[in-house]
């Protein structure tokens, strides 16, 4: 049989044998135990990206990586949320609302920049109808460059937030 | 006789521009449109993209351009007017006319005589006044806003007035992972009266984008418009250029575009049918597609090093060729997914709960597909074989290949999830088909450009794409993109009508229109 083909049972276990998932999972989990105790509530707010960080956002959540085990989830107010997780160069029609968004979200709450046009390299970014980067528009914490980024490069952006709020406090 | 002497008979002023294998082209004057409109509707021709195109072909000013498709003709016809006096709006005849002239409106500033619906389209109420920005005059920089927009300035909402209805407002951030878009419904209890959709949240000016720009950069922001339509989008660009310029791509390149893009379709329908399924609160049913998503996504990245196919298709052929080796791997896992795929389904089929959500919720009325122009698989389940792989067949491997669609009369979630599933099955078999005949040879093609004007048009998951492309001195002109889903959103105002709100996100997920190609 080829290495392609996983066997149902052999999914999971598969997984599992991929060493470089199975640490950063275990850091992951071991990091949001002690900078937030049990869990960090995400709200996924979309600009104008072009989807695709949207599909690996969803992706982060089936059983390959599966990151709710670890302490994550995805939240649908930002009423609930610790973290604003914002994808797109955020176009002129979706400033009012990305305010509103982050004025509703409680403090102390910190703000991923996701992909390339989030992070101010976007192709878009100097169209007529964008701003060009979240930072313009309200504070960012981290940024997750790539074109999408692929889950495993948002598990370590994630981490990288959680470590920078163990580090700093609240 | 043919209509188009019957067209030269009654006005007398038509005049009959080139034709090629794919189009027609005629030229009439902007009196005559609404007229002309009439007769083509009898003829049972219907309009599937009307835009504008400033300085074109010696005309200082704005030239409209309506295509039309024939239900039985391979061909397109495309009728150009210019905009010299008052033009009059088309959307009595083509309902989806009205919204081809609103975004003109916006796009060029020119008023549409009795036009039924004048609101702002993708400019929203902050833009400021008399900015178009599709005019040549302007040049694509960053604008200043209006400070504050006036209560007047807002957007207007049908409302529904009576005793006990009410609306309920979503969006334009909505509770999943998802781009943003505005719901207004109007509700009586718990069933929908009338669903109002406004989109253009993300409107990120690619039209004007793209103007000035090199051929070969064009393809990179052509990507970047849909996440999983990359495939689709990239090839009816390269396929439009390659048609002006005259270029023939080797036949291994094009049997890896076809690959490509039917693995893009395979993908993104998994999605589709996980969250359907999702919705109706199965998650453990859904994971299997899930499951099956990411492999394919997996499988992508070995053939092209991007999970989502970026950067595979170029003019001319395909940016690196694929190793035979891979292409093994690839239908040994295919062999796997057919069989994983075809037994997940069966389960969720046999799932009482489920068919009791789908079944006859959310019908899709077949009357409406021609005249709302909808296309893909909710065509195909609502009764009419609408396929552009089989109507407009732009590669011959899937004439050779691809076995006949199934075809469904209901119109329901349930249909749209069957033919979603059959789709996927016919997307499998013509891959491991391609695999098994895929020929040697060199996988791209040298080129030389030449300008001219061209239209595409591809078959993405979602339905028919359309693009036109004009190229003025090496570069882009004009280029307009309509993709499936900006006719496609009009049907979910109707299949949602009489059914109950909780219903909503299931429907929605059954038809998964991309918010991102139709707000360009």
């Amino acid at each position: 049989m080829n290495k392609f083909i996983f066997q149902t049972t052999k999914v999971i276990k598969k997984f599992k044998d991929d060493e470089e998932l199975k640490k950063l999972h275990f850091e992951l989990k071991r990091s949001i135990i002690s900078a937030f105790g049990r869990s960090i509530a995400i709200r996924e707010i979309d600009t104008g990206s072009d989807g695709s960080p949207e599909i690996e956002l969803v992706n982060l959540t089936n059983p390959y990586y599966d990151i709710e085990q670890y302490g994550i989830t995805f939240v649908a107010s930002p009423k609930h949320a610790d973290v604003l997780l914002v994808t797109g160069s955020v176009t002129h029609n979706m400033v009012t609302p990305l305010r509103k968004a982050y004025e509703a979200a409680p403090s102390p709450k910190w703000v991923i920049a996701l992909g390339d046009d989030a992070c101010g390299n976007g192709i878009f970014k100097d169209s007529y109808a964008v701003i060009g980067s979240v930072d313009k528009v309200i504070p960012v914490d981290i940024k997750i460059p790539g074109n999408p980024p692929t889950p495993i490069e948002i598990i370590k952006g994630l981490l990288e937030l959680t470590e920078k709020i163990k580090k700093e406090g609240y | 006789m043919s209509y188009k002497n019957q067209l030269k008979q009654l006005f007398p002023s038509i005049i009959y521009n080139e034709e090629n294998d794919s189009e027609e082209y005629a030229t009439v004057t902007s009196k005559e449109i609404l007229e002309i409109s009439k007769i083509l509707k009898e003829l049972q021709f219907h309009l599937i993209l009307e835009f504008g195109i400033e300085n074109f072909k010696n005309y200082k000013g704005i030239t409209l351009v309506y295509v039309f498709e024939k239900t039985d003709s391979k061909k397109l016809l495309i009728v150009q007017s210019k905009v010299d006096n008052d033009i009059e709006s088309i959307a009595p005849i083509f309902p989806t006319a009205a919204l081809y002239e609103r975004e003109i409106q916006d796009g060029f500033g020119i008023e549409f005589k009795q036009l039924c619906d004048s609101r702002k389209l993708f400019l929203h109420e902050h833009y400021p006044k008399g900015f178009h920005p599709l005019k040549k005059s302007f040049i694509n920089a960053h604008i200043k806003l209006k400070d504050k927009v006036l209560l007047s300035e807002e957007y207007i909402f049908k409302k529904i007035k009576g005793e006990g209805v009410y609306q309920i407002p979503v969006g334009p951030i909505h509770a999943g992972i998802i781009a943003p878009g505005h719901f207004r419904f109007n509700v009586l209890g718990e069933t929908i009266l009338n669903l109002e959709i406004r989109h253009f949240w993300k409107h990120r000016g690619v039209e004007k984008y793209a103007e000035n720009k090199s051929v070969e950069e064009g393809i990179l922001f052509i990507e970047s418009i849909c996440g999983d339509e990359t495939v689709a989008n990239a090839l009816a660009y390269c396929m439009a250029i390659e048609k002006v310029s005259n270029i023939k791509i080797p036949e291994r390149a094009e049997y890896l575009r076809v690959l490509f893009a039917e693995m893009e379709r395979i993908y993104s329908l998994l999605g589709d049918i996980a969250g359907m399924i999702i919705d109706v609160a199965y998650p453990s049913g859904a994971s299997q597609f899930f499951n099956l998503r990411e492999e394919i996504l997996r499988c992508d990245e070995k053939l092209t090093g991007s999970r989502f196919c970026k950067g595979a298709i170029i003019i001319g052929g395909v940016s690196k060729d694929v190793h035979s080796k891979t292409l093994k791997e690839l239908e040994d896992y295919m062999d796997y997914f057919s069989s994983q795929f075809t037994s997940s389904f069966l389960r969720i089929l046999e799932n009482a709960s489920v068919m009791d959500r789908f079944e006859t919720t959310g019908i899709i009325n077949e009357k409406l597909v021609e005249l709302l122009n909808l296309t893909g698989p909710l065509a195909r389940a609502s009764g009419k074989n609408k396929d552009e792989r089989v109507s407009h067949p732009y590669s011959k491997i899937y004439t050779k290949l691809m076995d006949p669609n199934k075809i469904l009369n209901q119109g329901d979630v349930l249909a749209r999830f069957r033919i979603k599933a059959s789709t996927i099955t016919n997307s499998a078999k013509i891959i491991m088909k391609i695999i098994k005949c895929m020929p040697d040879g060199t996988s791209s093609a040298n080129y030389a450009l030449k300008d001219g004007c061209s239209f595409s048009i591809v078959e993405s998951s979602r339905g028919q794409n359309i693009l036109y492309i004009n190229i003025k001195n090496k570069k882009i002109d004009r280029l307009k993109i309509r993709t499936a889903s900006f006719c496609n959103w009009c049907a979910i105002e109707h299949a949602v009508m009489g059914n109950i709100v909780p219903d909503f996100p299931l429907i929605n997920k059954s038809l998964n229109l991309s918010y991102e190609s139709n707000d360009l």
